[in-house]
């Protein structure tokens, strides 16, 4: 156990992986980080300083700084990994995914199909997503529930150091193309992570508070607002668990389902706006699934079906919050028979 | 103090919630005196009239006979002095009801009162332009339930259907206790490739995953697998135990709530009363003596139940929440012991059919009732229930009421009696009658009669084959 920066871990699990395979190729807006500066390579290891290092250990041929162009990085990663490569590629912010769509969605979700089973695209996406940073509205958004929709593209979205290693590497291993989504304000935040080889499977959703009388389910920088709601709620005997998704694709329906036919009330809370988003993914489900057990309508806590504003107070009022998230369950809990 | 005074909803006795105004003694513009009877009030209990405690005219009468209201609802306005119509107004639209009456907690009282002045009385508290859907807006009239102060959750502040009905019911108690833990008890279990619920009950039931093979995709351990685990007790423990376990059966499960739902619920009285069947038992010895095979007495006490029930159609009854229906042809229920449990068939117009007709009637249910092959339009409905365990000796027993029926008659053994008969004692061949009713809908001598004729069928059974 090491205790690292969730940054850290990524950066530390890419040195690891590209040491351990050769065939490892990893490429991105800037990802060397200083190039043509006045402080040459490395200077900056990438504007989040996820890939510091790598340039220097591994050399321009696996560590590629492309054009601005989300369709040259994402083509690029998608035809190496047709080739025979394993490779990692960068999104600098998720809001370009529509840039790179066709590659994404027509093209690498879809190669192991239209091939018949004869050829694999063991890429990575790993794309820097979400609000809070005061990035407007053009980068903060939180793409996930789109690219969740796709079959052929899993969704990862870590948000513990620890299983960002677990996650990445099983990403990185992995056959097939994963979307690997990483929130921008998480990417400080600390934790112990286990030392050596470890893999998360996807589809393992993460129990973080384990309560009877409400289900939150959530994913991404809201697990930290689910888990303090859950926490302000059991002070006043609530008990609720809370659900970190880890993979929305494959998305962990029996942990949803079982937890709430224990406790009846379904709180999502998703940081995508509402329609056609994770949040009513999530609500479906359970309406069809476990309809008996609801003892009061699914709470869906999301973003309004806005863009993302851009001054600090509104956007502060845009995303849900733990307060929403407590409100929610104790609106559910209120309900009226 | 105002010129104005309101006549509220009296509350008479500590259970009086609502009243009805039978009728009113007094119109708008008459003058009054202290004492004067102003209307008739009725409970649910009884009728009384509403007297008047001062002097003065009667503004305005603001409640519609036959119509129900809550204690503390304003009936009318009283001007102690002359007053304007629109004093009168405001005084009808800013009037509350006194804190803790039940007016003040009915949420329908403000539309109540507000909306009774005006014609019509329900519609008016909606603003025609107010932002509610059709429906929420159709809900709210029908509960007469003022949304003015309701903040909706549709779009554009939009009220739903949903709002009203929340709003219009009682709130939940609100959530407070003991802080509790949420503390995440499975992580030592992280290791294993099972649902976090799985491990949650491992840990409950003190399941050791390693010993699991999961059942879910790539041999994922679910929360069925480790309750399966848990289910099945070591085989040791088993053999020690000194009873067995045996879950209901769906049918055990219909009895148990049925029969305590009766129980809980229905009022039960019983009255009990012996008979004399000399003039049956001799009834069915000639019937052998002409060479016949006699109806079973059971078949004949059907019979009469069924005559009874049309002599006393008071009994003939289901018992359907404040509904009493009415039947025109006895439809007697007879109760049948299976390996699987308790069943009521039940003989159609049972007053129509002779008694050996109604024998092969019954013996035909109750064979098949003991295969399990019954229909249920064979088994489902029914007034009035006939139970006898008299073939196993027991003297007398009272029965439980089997909803929606209105009563039941249990049957006791057959017993020789020393009875006094025309001065001199004689033996007497007798049965215990014991018949419950629901006294929701029927009442003691009621009752009484039914069982009174019913022994008069018994007793003088000519009419059952007649």
């Amino acid at each position: 156990m090491a205790k690292m920066m969730l940054r850290e871990a990524i950066n530390k699990t890419i040195h690891d992986e590209m040491e351990r395979d050769k065939n490892i190729v990893i490429m991105g807006e800037d990802i060397v980080g200083g190039m043509g500066t006045a402080g040459g390579p490395e200077a900056i290891g990438g504007i989040w300083g996820l890939t510091g290092g790598l340039y220097a250990k591994f050399g321009a041929n696996r560590v590629i700084d492309t054009p601005i162009s989300e369709s040259c990085i994402v083509g690029a990663a998608a035809g190496a990994a047709l080739a025979g490569k394993r490779a990692i590629a960068e999104l600098m912010f998720a809001d370009f995914v529509g840039v790179c769509l066709d590659q994404l969605y027509n093209q690498m979700a879809k190669f192991r199909y239209m091939f018949g089973g004869k050829t694999k695209c063991p890429v990575t996406v790993r794309i820097t997503y979400g609000a809070g940073m005061n990035a407007a509205a053009q980068h903060s958004q939180a793409v996930y529930s789109m690219l969740t929709s796709i079959p052929g593209l899993k969704v990862v979205m870590p948000t513990t150091p620890a299983d960002a290693k677990g996650l990445l590497t099983t990403a990185i291993r992995g056959d097939d193309p994963v979307m690997f989504f990483e929130h921008k304000t998480l990417y400080g935040i600390s934790g112990e992570v286990p030392d050596g080889e470890y893999l998360l499977p996807f589809g393992n959703a993460r129990m973080t508070r384990e309560g009877n009388h409400a289900s939150i389910v959530t994913c991404g920088q809201l697990v930290r607002a689910a888990e303090k709601a859950a926490d302000a709620l059991a002070k006043d005997g609530i008990s609720c668990d809370v659900i970190d998704l880890r993979t929305t694709s494959p998305l962990d329906e029996e942990c949803i389902l079982d937890s709430v036919e224990n406790t009846g009330h379904l709180i999502v809370a998703d940081e995508s706006p509402p329609r056609c988003s994770l949040a009513s993914d999530i609500a479906g489900l359970v309406a069809s699934k476990a309809f008996a057990a609801l003892k009061a309508p699914i709470e869906m806590v999301t973003a309004p079906h806005t863009p993302v504003p851009f001054a600090r107070e509104l956007e502060k009022a845009y995303l849900p919050n733990a307060a929403g998230i407590e409100a929610a369950v104790r609106r559910s809990l209120a309900y009226r028979h | 103090m105002s010129k104005l005074r309101a006549l509220t909803m009296p509350k008479w006795g500590i259970e009086m919630v609502e009243g009805t105004i039978a009728e009113w003694k007094v119109t708008a513009g008459d003058r009054i005196k202290k004492g004067q009877v102003i209307a008739l009030i009725e409970t649910d209990k009884i009728a009384n009239d509403l007297e008047c405690e001062f002097e003065g005219t009667v503004a305005r009468v603001v409640a519609d006979a036959a119509t129900v209201y809550p204690v503390g609802a304003l009936l009318a306005v009283l001007a102690m002095e002359p007053a304007t119509a629109t004093e009168i107004e405001d005084f009808v639209r800013s009037f509350r009801a006194a804190a803790g009456s039940a007016a003040a907690e009915s949420p329908g009282t403000a539309a109540a009162t507000a909306t009774a002045a005006a014609p019509p009385p329900t519609t008016a508290a909606i603003p025609k332009n107010a932002n509610i859907s059709p429906p929420a807006r159709l809900l709210a009239e029908k509960l007469g339930f003022g949304v003015g102060q309701l903040r909706g959750s549709g779009r554009r502040g939009r009220i739903t259907l949903q709002d009203v009905d929340q709003a219009s019911k009682p709130a939940a108690a609100p959530a407070a206790g003991k802080p509790v833990s949420v503390a995440v008890t499975t992580a030592a279990l992280d290791v294993f490739h099972a649902s976090a619920y799985a491990k949650r009950l491992a840990l409950k039931h003190a399941v050791d995953l390693s010993r699991l093979k999961g059942t879910g995709p790539r041999g994922r351990i679910s929360r069925a697998d480790v309750l399966k685990s848990a289910a099945t007790p070591p085989a040791a423990a088993a053999s020690s135990q000194s009873f067995t376990i045996e879950k209901f059966t769906p049918m055990r499960k219909v009895i148990a709530r049925q029969l305590t739902l009766s129980k809980s619920t229905i009022p039960h009285f019983y009255l009990r009363m012996r008979v004399r069947v000399d003039a049956l038992m001799a009834l069915r010895e000639r019937i052998r003596k002409d060479g016949g095979k006699p109806p079973s007495v059971n078949d004949y006490l059907i019979r009469a139940a069924a005559l009874a029930l049309i002599d006393v159609p008071q009994v003939n009854i289901q018992v359907h929440g404040e509904e009493i229906h009415r039947y025109k042809h006895a439809d007697v229920a007879v109760a049948v012991a299976t390996d699987r449990g308790l069943i009521t068939p039940i003989v159609r117009c049972a007053d129509t059919k002779p008694v050996a007709q109604i024998g092969s009637e019954i013996r035909d249910l109750a064979e098949r009732a003991r295969a399990g092959k019954l229909k249920v339009e064979e088994y489902a409905g029914g007034s009035f229930c006939v139970t006898n365990l008299g073939m196993f000796g027991v003297d007398e027993f009272d029965a439980i009421i089997n909803p929606p029926q209105g009563a039941i008659l249990a049957v006791g053994a057959l017993q020789r009696r020393f009875v006094e008969d025309a001065g001199s004692v004689t033996f007497a061949n007798t049965l215990k009658l014991s018949l419950s009713c629901d006294h929701r809908a029927i009442d003691g001598a009621v009752g009484a009669r039914f069982l009174s004729a019913l022994r008069d069928l018994i007793e003088k059974p000519l009419r059952l084959i007649s």
